[in-house]
């Protein structure tokens, strides 16, 4: 029961990370039809942010949160307004341009940081929070957690509750009906992929101090969101936060129960199964030609 | 008449003043430069330098060439009556195959590298047909890369995870009342398992019970279910076979809660996992690779020359970069110029014959060829090894041990448990 209760925490908090790293993938891809290959980099962008101000320059790190988000939304502004938007009616040249864009972040990273080892932030949050002594959670986790539901729950008031956010539904449902309601695509796309951009920085700079950091991290980030936006149903905002605490909490229990590679592989074959079965995903819906 | 005679006294003074100058801003722009009439001894190093390897690779450059400009300061080495200086070139493979097949050309034929290092694993295994086929010396630090034809490869320091034996024996000595054990590790065939197997097989012989070994591939971003996983089994020992992911595991362990004793291959930067967790939990690990200005290298039987000046020297220039191969590539180049001059030859052929036929020193001592039993060659040279222990947050020495001994009494039970674990054996 001691287990299950902490694989209940552990992957909650695996949770958070997956989901805000996701929606920032499903938000470029469903305003702008690019799947964002490098969205993994912007990720690692985030965390390198975090190390190079934080752990080598003392720089407080709530500042230093504020500064990764800002660095990344900027990246991804650039990358709008220099490649996709260029690409825009290209989807396999706004792959191919991510895919650049991954190669230079990488090599950028590693300029920054140079070769050698994985980098580390030590913990700004140190200590652990025991309940019931025996459910143990880091309180790094717990602020990185708290950060992930309040930056989603911001980013869900945004898009239901702003005239900006039925705006960038609206493109991502219909680029050429939006047009005609004098919905400005541009300008849409440019606060999409700058939405989806802070998320990933956001997602970098929290899990600094909890993994390793290096110029090749995002690959493993990139798979994950992948999974979790085709079972989310790709285009859908709810489905990828759903399927992010699904699969989080799958991948948590298999990882502990059985083993880790046996989650993995699961995992894909799950995601798999999903497009041949019910390609929409959990909440994504089939559009009529 | 005076100006007449003042003048060649100014133009030496002038050429002097002008010869210093271009001496003093040359010594202060390029230190490292040392003019001198001798001959070249290239040395190769074809190693992962970049990407995620990269400490086991590019920290033993850095050490190597502490190692060639303090021999080219001291006028060089003399081999069969000529005098060289090193020069360490280097190709980052970047643990891609291709890659090393092609560095590995590179250096022979372009840099003219005499003999040439490597990490091991599977780009060892792609330069390996060639390398035998030319008759190039090469060493890994890996000795499963051996095979029963592979007369020009040598592993003259690291004989991972062999030397593991050596900490698993000094921990059930020392604390006996230690019944169990759980061992994560990587489950790649090259590193991962054989560190594995043999772990499996020191705590069989040590009389502790392993109750986990979990294998986990190299995606994974969270150890928090892996650590939950394991400990849940409640081990006395929670060893880590490999190094890829220690600190994270290290972090885990310690938020939560674990209390018994940590075993683990290397404990590099350990600085680091202190930051991340606290000197009080990381005081009492035990691993197997020391700093170089711990006390018990400068006693006698040490084959390394000063290593506490040699320890100053790294993390002064390379203050981050410090990890377990470090040492070791200074210390296999080291041992194939003795080997050299002994042979009074670099030549690959009359080193290798050399090696083989002499007495080695191993750089912790000792030191006999093993391997045959295993992998149908002897060609690892096996000696003391280190256990060291974190105290007060520093890595210290406690005692070497006996690897060879170990092996020749235990031998059975190692090949058992590579065995069990689908790994190669003769």
């Amino acid at each position: 029961m001691e287990l299950f209760l902490q694989s209940i925490v552990n992957g909650t908090i695996q949770s958070g990370f997956f989901a805000l790293a996701a929606v920032g993938l499903v938000l470029i891809f469903g305003v702008m039809g690019v799947v964002n290959f490098a969205h993994g980099e912007l990720v690692m962008v985030g965390a390198y942010t975090v190390w190079f101000l934080h752990a080598q320059h003392n720089t407080p790190f709530l500042i230093t949160i504020v500064i990764a988000i800002s660095l990344v939304t900027v990246i991804g502004m650039l990358m709008e307004k220099f490649l996709f938007r260029p690409m825009r009616d290209d989807p396999l040249g706004g792959l191919i341009c991510s895919i650049g864009v991954l190669f230079i972040l990488q090599v950028a990273a590693t300029l920054v940081g140079g070769d050698g080892p994985s980098k580390q932030v030590p913990p700004p949050f140190e200590g652990t929070m025991v309940l019931f002594d025996f459910l143990r959670i880091p309180y790094q986790r717990l602020f990185s957690i708290a950060v992930s539901i309040a930056a989603l729950g911001l980013l869900w008031h945004f898009l239901t509750h702003t005239k900006l956010g039925w705006a960038l539904r609206a493109v991502s449902q219909d680029r050429e009906a939006a047009s005609l309601q004098g919905i400005n695509s541009n300008r849409i796309s440019m606060i999409a992929i700058a939405v989806g951009a802070a998320m990933a920085g956001l997602a970098g700079a929290l899990m600094a101090p909890l993994t390793n950091i290096n110029p090749h991290m995002g690959h493993n980030v990139i798979i994950t969101a992948f999974i979790v936006t085709i079972v989310g149903g790709v285009g859908s905002l709810s489905g990828a936060v759903i399927a992010s605490v699904l699969y989080a909490l799958y991948h948590t229990f298999v990882t502990t129960y059985f083993n880790g590679t046996v989650a993995t592989i699961s995992g894909l074959l799950i995601m798999v199964l999903v497009l041949i079965i019910r390609p929409t995903g959990i909440m994504g819906h089939r559009v009529s030609e | 008449m005076a100006t007449h005679t003042q003048h060649p006294a100014r133009r030496k003074f002038l050429k002097k003043a002008a010869a210093g100058t271009v001496a003093a801003t040359t010594a202060s722009v390029f230190p490292n430069i040392v003019l001198s009439a001798n001959k070249t001894l290239t040395v190769g190093m074809n190693i992962p330098m970049t990407g995620d390897y990269a400490p086991w690779g590019l920290p033993g450059l850095y050490g190597c060439e502490i190692i060639a400009n303090n021999i080219n300061k001291e006028g060089g080495v003399t081999i069969g009556g000529e005098t060289y200086d090193i020069k360490v070139a280097s190709y980052d493979h970047g643990y891609d195959t291709e890659k090393a097949l092609q560095g590995f050309k590179k250096l022979v034929l372009e840099d003219d590298a005499s003999m040439i290092m490597m990490l091991g694993g599977s780009t060892v295994a792609a330069v390996l047909p060639w390398a035998t086929r030319k008759k190039v010396l090469t060493t890994t630090l890996l000795p499963s890369d051996i095979t029963p034809d592979s007369n020009y490869l040598v592993a003259t320091c690291e004989s991972h995870p062999l030397y593991n034996v050596t900490g698993v024996e000094w921990l059930a000595r020392n604390f006996p009342d230690v019944k169990s054990a759980a061992i994560v590790t990587n489950n790649d065939a090259e590193y991962g398992l054989q560190s594995a197997a043999t772990y499996q097989a020191a705590f069989e012989v040590a009389g502790i019970d392993v109750i986990d070994t979990h294998l986990h591939g190299f995606d994974v971003t969270d150890f928090a279910p892996i650590v939950s996983s394991v400990l849940a089994k409640n081990p006395d020992v929670f060893c880590m076979a490999t190094s890829f992911y220690v600190t994270p595991i290290m972090e885990q362990l310690y938020h939560q809660g674990y209390k018994g004793k940590i075993i683990s291959c290397t404990l590099d930067y350990y600085d680091e996992i202190i930051a991340k967790t606290s000197k009080e939990f990381v005081n009492g690990t035990i691993f197997q690779f020391p700093d170089f200005d711990d006390p018990k290298l400068q006693e006698a039987g040490v084959n390394f020359p000063d290593p506490a000046g040699f320890d100053a020297a790294f993390r002064k220039d390379h203050p981050n970069d410090w990890s377990a191969v470090a040492w070791e590539y200074p210390a296999i180049l080291l041992n194939w110029l003795d080997a050299a001059k002994a042979a009074g030859s670099a030549d690959s052929e009359s080193v290798a014959a050399t090696l083989k036929a002499n007495k080695q020193e191993f750089v912790f001592g000792g030191g006999d060829w093993w391997g045959s039993q295993l992998w149908g060659l002897d060609n690892a040279l096996v000696g003391r090894w280190p256990i060291v222990v974190i105290e007060d947050g520093k890595a210290r020495i406690q005692e070497y041990g006996d690897v060879a001994g170990w092996l020749s009494n235990n031998k059975d039970v190692l090949v058992k448990h590579m065995k069990d674990l689908g790994l190669r054996t003769v």
